[in-house]
């Protein structure tokens, strides 16, 4: 019998989460990185403590939301609680204990009453820039990719420590942005602490160690009744992705026992001399993300929730790399792995797995000199093609999985940049056939305005080796780079090209689901209408006759 | 003597007011809404409050209507069958959308599908750039040749969006005058007129959303206007509410009904900001809670909020991005799923949960003994005792206590091992728990301090439950006005005419092109003028000018109040300091040294604002608050964690500057207002319950 009543605990529960929640608004809307504000490039939450996370906001992507989960224990094992003072706050981006990119700054802050540490807020945001290479690929090392922060304190006692704020500054390109961050990153866990004391006030608590352990108990029971009611067994699953030099194969099996689930990786490629290794956290966050989907979509994201599930790859590994391996671009692998656990647990979740998507955000680079005015442009953006279909429900065209990026409109890619976006369609017949459809992908064509030859670097996946499909959908459209002049791009090579080059990108489509045969007709017809399918794909591969 | 009426067609109900300038005239009329011709109810209500009387009928001088028929059409998707023209390689613009999930989670995440049909979506061999210059000029005959097709395809509305026309519109306007040869009988709207500003997904859905129920806006809004005349022969103007708080005459209305879409939730923002004026509360958060939601709206500095964008359809209603954008002004305010029908239950974690599913008003809560057997937060209400079973809706409906106990037992109460009783309590708390988040949120996204914000409660159910609100924000007083059901339609009357305009001219802060500036807003600024000079002597016309900002490369932009006047570069210093105050009061902080960019400049025309007389309450004799005791019961009370007696007042005899002590309950036709704690309540000259929540010494 708890000494919080039932009712209690609920209101206490829904206010953690609101407390976090205010918290990442807070961040959101007033960072300088546009992936923070717009993508939701960050995540905030409460921690215990233990360095139990349990509570956490409803925004973000999964790569930080888990990783940052799991990096609390660092800063502890660092600075163990009893050694923290009122007015610390902590900093860390070390890549094998919180998310996996140099560029992920997480702040932690202790919380304090009569005295003692009770609680910690923490929050993860990516840095606009972090020195180094700038977020590339093309790294050996982690050296190369910027400075590394290992845990420390950034304030001791309420007193800046003005070593660790000068060496940032004086590291990364940007560094008004950068630090701006760092202190919106600060002032929302100062924010939380409040909120979080003024509540344990209103309620008479002194500390929330009770509330941690009902909240990470039912969390954890919650979690294993899930997975308790899929089949023991093993699953195995195998995806193909165009990788560098050469195709990476991602192999995991999903070992359902009781009510745990392990998902191990052995057998997936070695490390890789480029910047596209996973550190394990990183792993263990995309890859529980996709067993929550699959399984667990509305149980909250806590301590509790992680527990039944473990994530084993080997050291040394490119989903464990080993320091100082380079993993700047480790989002190039990453963003695959919910793929790989669904279609690992379609035997056994027919009706809770989607189909593998596009997975890999399409991220174009191009840099060169505006005609008009003579002077330098530079300019990013990422784009998505389709995700997989469902067992009763079609993908979705042109929308980013798993990560969470907004695109931005060409007319505002063209204010920017001397670039004229000549085209931005939906690609026929590019989402998987199956009984239910895989998104599509989409079509950018680019013009640059510039009378020299111009940089290009895309990174671009799924170019050789489609989205597969599920229980007989066919595999998405794979993706496509193409010129207008006969200039041969490669999707992961930077290349100086002719200024009359006009590049087109084809973006894959997503797997289907189920037989093609089996598609109804109305929705056949209206794919064939509305110009998603065309007449002869729907003939060969759907087996229906249109005129 | 002058009338004035106010109307507003709601779900249920289509609401009246009829006042008077002098304050001596008050009448609320309600009756039901009629939604196969909504004008019915109208008409109906109107007759009523006229009734037969010339002398009134002679000076009801003002009109002024909202409706949600627009929202209706299209969430309901019935509207015109509609088409998009556009340039060239972008028809899927309005499909693609940003791209981006809203749900993390949702692998069944669904996206709204645009309002005119990929096979609807026309391209043309024209392209103009950024810069506004022409790269490719438009080909006449291909655009009648698509007018036929369009004629043959059945089209009944067209809009056209092509890419840059906010930077030239020249293009669009050729289009516009092909179509009307060609094609006389489409519906029409051009997205360099309706919303000039950049971004081609949120521009065409727009300029898509306002064509596709342009047909019926006009339809409907000139048989009202025909029928006022010729059924009741009323000599009255007819003025339409804008989403943004302003009146616009109906050839406005019916040519951009997109900005009408909130009408009703503006009208009870503008009641909120006239009652807090009236109490000397600038800051003020408007709490709404009915059947299905609660919404919550922050008043600042005496104005509503404003926001630039909104979204119809949505795909979850309480889900941002899960709709169609529409880039209008609209009163920003938040809405979720917590109201009297919606449903508590117990999760797969063995927590009580309470909504954002209702059993609405069919089946309804369990007490309506109309067939609903899951517990709601009216069933818990009731069993607090804040609710009483012989009066609600002032005894026009009887509760059943049953009902309502034996569902709360078995779904709730025996799951989770509490008395029904705690149950109750759990359930009623947990629905504040949830409004409460929600607001505070809401003010923290615009950088405001709820604690100091009085809560302003309408709606059924909002004063059962405002106490409880602001007790979980520390707010210092609750305000209930008297008729919290007709609000909406009360605001109408404190609204003033007005006309909003914007477009898009980028650039950064130091390099701008002033005249560009200049001669835009001088622009904006003469068709208002035009529009309104047509109801308002010029003298009386007066604008507002925004200019939307942003640091360089930040994604979006704070609506920054700005000067009118001149506008040439002596302006830079002032402009930025106006856009770092307003940047520091929402987020804290400034950027200093980073540029300073303005991306769209607004210029709002309006007229005088109305005044608005309330009745007085009749002085009695007496203050005492005993005359209107109408007995006493036993409610919840969370300080002592249970039952106790209290007494129960009739609201409508209770007399001017009574002053009572909480716990009490107050009851009213349409509520309850519930003080299950400690507060000082007082009854101001207008009848409004003003109760200032006591701390410390709790109840």
């Amino acid at each position: 019998m708890m000494a919080i009543d039932q009712i209690t605990l609920d209101i206490l529960w829904s206010r953690l989460i609101a407390t976090a929640n205010d918290q990442a608004a807070a961040l959101m809307r007033s960072s300088f990185t546009s992936i923070v504000r717009e993508a939701g490039d960050l995540s905030a939450g409460v921690f215990d403590r233990r360095g139990r996370m349990i509570a956490q906001a409803v925004t973000g992507t999964p790569g930080h939301i888990n990783s940052m989960a799991t990096g609390m224990v660092w800063f502890l094992e660092r600075f163990p609680v009893d050694s923290l003072k009122p007015g610390d706050v902590l900093i860390t981006n070390d890549p094998w204990k919180t998310a996996s990119q140099l560029n992920d700054i997480t702040i932690a802050t202790p919380v304090f009453k009569n005295g003692r540490c009770i609680a910690f807020f923490a929050n993860c945001c990516h840095a606009l820039d972090i020195g180094g290479r700038g977020l590339s690929a093309d790294s050996r090392s982690v050296f190369e990719e910027g400075i590394f922060l290992p845990v420390m304190k950034l304030i001791d006692q309420g007193e800046p420590v003005e070593a660790v704020f000068e060496l940032i500054r004086a590291n990364v390109r940007t560094p008004e942005e950068v630090m701006g961050d760092i202190h919106c990153q600060i002032v929302g866990n100062e924010a939380g602490a409040k909120q979080l004391l003024s509540f344990m006030d209103e309620f008479g608590l002194e500390d929330i160690e009770e509330l941690a352990d009902e909240i990470v108990t039912r969390s954890e029971a919650a979690m294993r009744d899930r997975i308790r009611d899929l089949p023991d067994g093993r699953y195995p699953y195998k995806l193909t992705i165009d990788g560098f030099d050469e195709p990476l194969t991602l192999k995991a099996e999903i070992l359902v026992k009781g009510d745990e689930l392990t998902v191990d990786f052995a057998g997936s490629p070695g490390q890789v001399p480029l910047g596209v290794n996973v550190t394990l956290n990183y792993t263990a966050a995309y890859t529980t993300y996709g067993v929550k989907c699959a399984l667990a979509g509305d149980i909250p994201n806590n301590e509790g929730s992680f527990i039944p599930v473990t994530v084993r790859a080997p050291e040394g590994t490119l989903l464990n790399a080993k320091y100082p391996a380079a993993v700047g671009g480790r989002h190039l692998v990453g963003h695959f792995l919910p793929s790989v656990v669904m279609g690992a647990l379609a035997e056994a979740l027919p009706d809770q797995v989607m189909a593998p998507g596009f997975d890999g955000l399409w991220d174009t680079h191009i840099a060169g000199v505006d005609r008009r005015t003579g002077e330098h442009f530079s300019y990013t953006w990422f784009s998505a093609g389709g995700t997989g279909a469902l067992s009763d429900q079609d993908g979705l065209s042109a929308t980013a999985y798993p990560s969470g990026i907004a695109g931005v409109p060409a007319e505002v890619i063209e204010t920017l940049a001397p670039l004229v976006v000549r085209r931005r369609e939906l690609r026929t017949d590019s989402g998987g056939a199956g009984r239910f459809r895989g998104g599509l992908g989409q079509t950018m064509e680019i013009e640059v305005l510039t009378d020299e030859p111009y940089l290009f670097s895309g990174l671009y996946e799924r170019t050789k080796h489609p989205a597969p499909g599920l229980h007989g959908g066919r595999a998405g459209e794979a993706g496509e780079l193409l010129t207008n002049n006969g200039t041969t791009l490669e999707p992961k090579i930077s290349a100086l090209v002719p200024a009359d080059t006009v590049t087109v990108l084809e973006m894959p489509g997503g797997g289907g689901y189920g037989d093609p045969k089996q598609r109804e007709r109305d929705a056949m017809l209206r794919d064939v209408r509305e110009g998603y399918v065309s007449v002869e794909q729907a003939a060969e591969v759907y087996g229906v006759e249109i005129d | 003597m002058s009338l004035r009426v106010g109307a507003d067609i709601g779900g249920t109900f289509t609401d009246l007011v009829l006042v008077g300038e002098d304050g001596a005239t008050f009448e609320i009329g309600k009756v039901l809404t009629s939604p196969r011709r909504p004008d019915d109810a109208v008409i109906e209500g109107l007759s009523k409050l006229v009734d037969g009387d010339d002398e009134r009928r002679a000076a009801i001088t003002n009109v002024v209507h909202g409706t949600t028929l627009f929202t209706n059409a299209l969430i309901e998707r019935k509207g015109a069958v509609t088409a998009l023209i556009t340039t060239k390689g972008f028809r899927d613009a309005v499909e693609i959308g940003r791209e981006h999930r809203y749900d993390i989670y949702d692998l069944r995440m669904k996206r709204p599908e645009p309002l005119a049909p990929r096979r609807l979506r026309f391209e043309l061999d024209e392209r103009v750039l950024a810069d506004g210059s022409v790269r490719k000029a438009l080909d006449e005959g291909e655009v009648r040749a698509l007018a036929q097709t369009l004629i043959e395809a059945g089209v009944e509305a067209v809009g056209v969006s092509l890419i840059h026309a906010y930077a030239n519109d020249a293009h669009e306007r050729r289009v516009a005058k092909i179509l009307a040869e060609e094609a006389p009988d489409v519906a029409l709207t051009l997205s360099s007129e309706l919303v000039p500003e950049i971004g081609e997904y949120v521009r065409g859905s727009t300029v898509l959303a306002n064509v596709y129920v342009k047909g019926i806006a006009e339809q409907y809004l000139s048989r009202l206007r025909e029928r006022l005349k010729g059924e009741l022969d009323l000599p009255a103007s007819l003025f339409i509410m804008q989403s943004d708080g302003g009146l616009c005459e109906i050839e406005a209305a019916a040519q951009a009904p997109v900005r009408l879409v909130e009408s009703g939730p503006a009208g009870g923002a503008l009641a909120a900001a006239y009652y807090g004026d009236l109490l000397g509360h600038v800051d003020v958060l408007a709490f709404d809670m009915g059947g299905t939601t609660a919404k919550a709206c922050v008043i600042a500095d005496g104005n509503p909020l404003v926001a630039n964008e909104f979204e119809v359809d949505r795909q979850y209603q309480f889900k941002k991005q899960s709709g169609l954008p529409v880039k209008v002004p609209v009163i920003e305010m938040i809405e979720i799923g917590t109201g009297g029908g919606s449903i508590a239950r117990v999760d797969a974690l063995k927590r009580l949960q309470v909504g954002p599913d209702s059993a609405g008003s069919d089946p309804g809560p369990a007490s309506y003994a109309l067939g609903g057997d899951q517990p709601t937060v009216t069933d818990a209400d009731l069993l607090l005792g804040y609710l009483d079973p012989g009066f609600f809706l002032g005894g026009t409906m009887a509760l059943d206590v049953k009902a309502a106990e034996d569902a709360i037992r078995t779904k709730v109460a025996e799951p989770l091992g509490l008395s029904v009783l705690e149950a109750a309590w759990g359930i009623h708390q947990l629905a504040n728990e949830s409004m409460a988040s929600a607001a505070r949120i809401h003010t923290i996204e615009r950088g405001k301090n709820i604690t100091a914000f009085p809560i302003f409660a309408t709606g059924g159910a909002g004063p059962v439950h405002a106490f409880g609100v602001a007790s979980i924000l520390r707010s210092p007083r609750v305000i209930y006005p008297l008729g919290a059901g007709v609000m909406s339609s009360i605001g109408f009357l404190t609204a003033p005419m007005s006309i909003g305009f914007s477009r898009s001219l980028p650039g950064r802060l130091d390099k701008l092109d002033w005249d560009g500036v200049a001669r835009i807003v001088g622009e904006m600024e003469a068709s208002g003028r035009e529009i309104l000079g047509r109801t308002i002597d010029d003298a009386d016309i007066g604008f507002n000018h925004f200019a939307d900002m942003r640091y360089q490369k930040q994604g979006f932009e704070v609506r920054v109040p700005i000067a009118g006047g001149t506008f040439d570069a002596a302006r830079h210093d002032d402009m930025l300091a106006r856009f770092e105050e307003t940047y520091r009061g929402i987020y804290g902080h400034v950027m200093e040294g980073t540029p300073v960019e303005a991306i769209s400049w607004r210029v709002v025309a309006h007229g005088p604002k109305p005044t608005l007389a309330l009745p007085k309450a009749a002085r009695g004799e007496s203050k005492d608050p005993a005359t209107a005791l109408k007995g006493r019961r036993e409610i919840y009370l969370p300080a002592q964690k249970a039952l106790a007696e209290v007494p129960i007042y009739d609201r409508y005899r209770l007399p001017a500057s009574a002053v009572l002590n909480g716990p009490a309950i107050v009851e009213e036709r349409e509520s309850t207002v519930v003080v299950n704690g400690a507060g000082r309540i007082q009854v101001d000259e207008n009848s409004n319950l003003i109760i200032d929540l006591l701390t410390g010494d709790e109840g």
